[in-house]
C-alpha cells in the first residue's frame, strides 16, 4: 500500500511519516512544494530525507506515483485544493483537522470526494483512544443513565514554535477555538451520532501571548440535541448543555503539549475521560521540569491504521467529511458569537 | 468586646452547616447557644452548647449571631440581630436577592456593626494557597480559569425550590462565582446553561471579567452517594495552577469488601454535601478569622460587599438561564 503525504506544513506530517514507515507493507511518498512559504522552518526534500521517506517535487508528481491514499497536512486554508486534486485522481484522503476554514470549502471537499467515489476522513486521533472506546461502551450500556451535562477541555501550548502559520488568521482560519473545539466536538459526534448543535455562545481573549494575531483563550457553550428531530423544528428530543475550554492555556515551558478531557454527568453517575492520563510522572533534573512520559497506544498510529482500513476498502471513513463539516460549522458559529457577544445560530 | 471576654455565639439554625459551625466555634473556645425551629436539642447533644427556646432569648444572651438557616430567612434574621445590636456571621448567600443583601449591608454599615458572609471556599487550603499565589503574581495575569464543584444533591427540599431558595446557582455555584471574581476581578457578563433529570442537576456558567479574563463555573448536584469533588484550572500569562480534589488525598483507606459506613473512616471520601477535609476544618479557619475581626483585629478576607457582588453575578446567570442570552452583571458600586 502506498500512502502520500501532501505537505509538511502541519507538524503531524512528521509523526505520520515515522509511524507509516514502521508499518509493514506501507510505502510512503511525500511532497512539500510550498515549504518556501515557511522560511526558516523545516520542510521539503531535507525534511523528507531526515524522516527517511521518498520525496517528489510537487503534487502532480506525487499522484503520478499512484498512491492508494493521501494525507493532507497543508495549512488549514489549503486543505480544499489538495483534497479536490486527490478526488480528481481517485485517491482516498485523510485530511488534518479542521476540515477547512470555510463551510464553502468543506462542502466542496465532501462533494468532490463523494462524486469521485473516494473516502474523506478527518484526522481526529482521540476518538481511537482506548479510554474513549470504554466511554462509548459505558454510555451505550446505560450506566450513566440520562446525560445531564458535558464539559470538555482541550488545552495546549501555543503551537507556533515549529510552525508560524498556526497563529496566522488566514492560513489557520483562527486561533485556539479553530484548533481545539473540533477535537471535543468530534468526540461528541462519535458518542451521539445524529446529534446536532443549533446555536453556540462563545467568548475569547488574547491575554496569553498578546503578540499573537489570533485568540489564545476561548470558551464555548451550547446545547447538544441528542435525538435529532425533523429539520426546522425546535425543542424536539433531549438536549444537553456542553461547554468546551479550547484555550491555548498551557505555558510555553509546560512538560507536554497539553491535553484533552471530557466529563459526562448523568443521572446514573459521572465519567471523566482523560486519554492522556497514561503517563509516567516525576521530575527530571535534565529539563528542570515535570517528567511526562506517555505510555499505551500511540493515538496517531491508531488513526493511521483506521485510515489504512478505509483505503483498503474494509471500513468507511470515520470521522468522515460530513462530521468534519459539522464541527467546523460549530466553530464558525462560535466566532460569530465572539463578535456579537450573544449566542449565534450554527450555519 | 474585650479580647479576654469569652465570646458567646448565638447560632440560629441546626441544619447541615450548623453541624460544621457548632463544633468549630466550640473548638475556638466560644460558648454557643443554639436556636432552631427543629433539631437544636439533637445538635447540642451531639456537639455541645446550649439550646434555647426562642430567638429573642438567643439574641438577649449572645454577643454574635451566626445565621445558618435556609437562604430566604437570612436577611430577616440579620436585621433582627442588628436591632438587638449584635454583629452577624451569615452563611452564604448573604440574602436571597441582591436587593435584600444591599438593604442588610447598608443597615449594618449605618450601625457600624460587623457583617461577615460565610464564603468558606476562600478558606479551603487548596483554594487559599492558589489565591495567595495568584495575588502574589505567580502566574501573572489570569486569562482563562475553570472551576468545577460536584456533590450529592442536598436532601432538604428547600434547596430544590428555585424560586424560594435560588437553587443550584445561588447555593452551590455562588462559591465559585465568588472565587472567580476574587481571582480575576469584577465580572461584566454571565451566560449560563442548565439541565436536570432524575434528581441530578448541573449548571455551567461562562463569565467575562471587566479586565478581559474568562471564567467557566460548572456546578453539579449529582446522584446520592457521589463523592464530593472540586477542581480548578487557573491559566495566566506566567503559568497555570491546577487542583482536583480526586487527585490529592492525604489519606486513602481501602476497606476491601468490608461494609463499613464511609463516615467511620477518618479523612473519609466526603460523599455528602461537603468535601473531605483532611486538615483543619476550613469552617474553623473561617470562623477564627471572623472572630479576630469581631474582636477588633484585621478584617476577614471576605466582606459583606463581596457577598453582595457574588449574588449580583449569580443573578446575571439566573437571568441568562431565563433569556438564553449573555446577561450583564447589574451592580451598584462596590465600596
Amino acid at each position: 500500500m502506498r500512502i502520500g503525504l501532501l505537505s509538511f506544513a502541519h507538524t503531524h506530517a512528521a509523526s505520520y511519516a515515522g509511524l507509516l514507515t514502521a508499518l509493514p507493507g506501507v510505502e510512503v511518498v511525500a511532497t512539500d512544494p510550498d515549504h518556501r512559504r515557511r522560511p526558516g522552518e523545516t520542510g521539503g526534500a531535507a525534511l523528507a530525507a531526515s524522516l527517511g521517506v521518498e520525496y517528489v517535487e510537487d503534487y502532480d508528481a506525487l499522484f503520478d506515483t499512484s498512491p492508494d491514499g493521501v494525507i493532507v497536512c497543508a495549512e488549514n486554508a489549503e486543505h480544499r485544493p489538495l483534497t479536490e486534486l486527490a478526488a480528481a485522481r481517485g485517491v482516498h484522503v485523510l485530511c488534518e483537522k479542521p476540515i477547512a476554514t470555510t463551510l464553502a470549502d468543506a462542502h466542496a471537499m465532501t462533494a468532490a470526494c463523494a462524486s469521485a467515489g473516494v473516502q474523506l476522513m478527518i484526522a481526529h486521533p482521540v476518538r481511537f483512544a482506548p479510554g474513549f472506546t470504554a466511554l462509548r461502551e459505558t454510555v451505550a450500556g446505560g450506566a450513566l443513565g440520562e446525560i445531564v451535562s458535558v464539559a470538555g477541555t482541550n488545552n495546549g501550548r501555543l503551537p507556533r514554535g515549529e510552525r508560524a502559520w498556526f497563529v496566522d488568521p488566514t492560513a489557520a482560519g483562527g486561533g485556539a477555538l479553530t484548533d481545539h473545539l473540533v477535537h471535543v466536538l468530534d468526540l461528541l459526534d462519535a458518542l451521539w451520532p445524529g446529534s446536532r448543535v443549533r446555536s453556540v455562545y462563545a467568548v475569547a481573549n488574547r491575554l496569553l501571548h498578546a503578540d499573537a494575531a489570533v485568540e489564545t483563550g476561548g470558551l464555548a457553550a451550547f446545547r447538544l440535541e441528542l435525538d435529532q428531530g425533523p429539520p426546522d423544528t425546535v425543542g424536539t428530543g433531549r438536549s444537553v448543555p456542553v461547554t468546551i475550554d479550547g484555550s491555548w492555556s498551557r505555558p510555553d515551558g509546560y512538560a507536554t503539549w497539553g491535553g484533552l478531557t471530557l466529563r459526562l454527568i448523568g443521572t446514573g453517575g459521572i465519567s471523566d475521560l482523560d486519554p492522556f492520563a497514561l503517563r509516567v510522572g516525576g521530575h527530571l533534573s535534565s529539563t528542570a521540569n515535570a517528567a511526562w512520559i506517555p505510555y499505551g497506544p500511540n493515538l496517531d498510529e491508531l488513526l493511521l491504521r483506521s485510515f489504512l482500513e478505509v483505503v483498503a476498502g474494509r471500513a468507511p471513513a470515520a470521522p468522515d467529511g460530513s462530521a468534519g463539516t459539522r464541527g467546523l460549522a460549530v466553530v464558525l458559529a462560535a466566532y460569530a458569537s465572539v463578535r456579537s457577544g450573544q449566542p449565534e445560530p450554527v450555519g | 468586646m474585650p479580647h479576654t471576654e469569652p465570646t458567646r455565639i448565638g447560632l440560629i439554625g441546626a441544619g447541615g452547616i450548623a453541624h460544621q459551625h457548632l463544633p468549630a466555634w466550640l473548638a475556638l473556645g466560644a460558648e454557643v447557644i443554639v436556636y432552631s425551629h427543629a433539631g437544636a436539642a439533637e445538635l447540642v447533644a451531639e456537639f455541645g452548647g446550649t439550646a434555647v427556646d426562642s430567638r429573642d432569648e438567643l439574641l438577649a444572651r449572645c454577643d454574635v449571631v451566626d445565621i445558618v438557616t435556609p437562604t430566604p430567612s437570612h436577611a430577616e434574621i440579620a436585621l433582627a440581630a442588628l436591632a438587638a445590636g449584635r454583629p452577624v456571621v451569615c452563611e452564604k448567600p448573604l440574602a436571597r436577592t441582591s436587593a435584600a443583601a444591599e438593604q442588610v449591608i447598608e443597615a449594618f454599615e449605618a450601625a457600624a456593626l460587623p457583617l461577615y458572609p460565610g464564603h468558606v471556599v476562600r478558606f479551603f487550603g487548596e483554594y487559599a494557597a492558589m489565591h495567595a499565589a495568584v495575588a502574589a503574581g505567580a502566574i501573572g495575569d489570569i486569562a482563562v480559569q475553570r472551576f468545577t464543584r460536584t456533590g450529592s444533591a442536598p436532601a432538604a427540599p428547600w434547596f430544590h425550590d428555585d424560586a424560594w431558595s435560588g437553587g443550584l446557582v445561588l447555593d452551590q455555584c455562588l462559591h465559585d462565582l465568588d472565587f472567580a471574581r476574587w481571582n480575576a476581578g469584577e465580572v461584566a457578563t454571565a451566560y449560563a446553561l442548565e439541565s436536570a433529570a432524575g434528581g441530578v442537576r448541573s449548571v455551567q456558567i461562562v463569565l467575562t471579567h471587566v479586565g478581559g479574563a474568562l471564567s467557566l463555573v460548572h456546578g453539579t448536584w449529582a446522584r446520592p452517594g457521589t463523592t464530593f469533588r472540586t477542581s480548578f484550572d487557573i491559566a495566566g500569562t506566567g503559568g497555570v495552577l491546577t487542583h482536583d480534589s480526586a487527585d490529592h488525598a492525604a489519606l486513602r483507606t481501602d476497606l476491601g469488601d468490608l461494609p463499613v459506613a464511609v463516615d467511620t473512616v477518618a479523612g473519609g471520601a466526603g460523599r455528602g454535601l461537603l468535601p473531605a477535609m483532611p486538615y483543619e476544618s476550613p469552617f474553623r479557619a473561617e470562623l477564627r478569622e471572623f472572630l479576630v475581626g469581631l474582636r477588633g483585629g484585621p478584617p476577614p478576607r471576605v466582606t459583606a460587599r463581596d457577598g453582595l457582588a457574588a449574588i449580583w453575578i449569580a443573578e446575571a446567570a439566573q437571568r441568562s438561564l431565563d433569556s438564553g442570552r449573555a446577561e450583564p452583571v447589574l451592580t451598584g458600586v462596590v465600596r
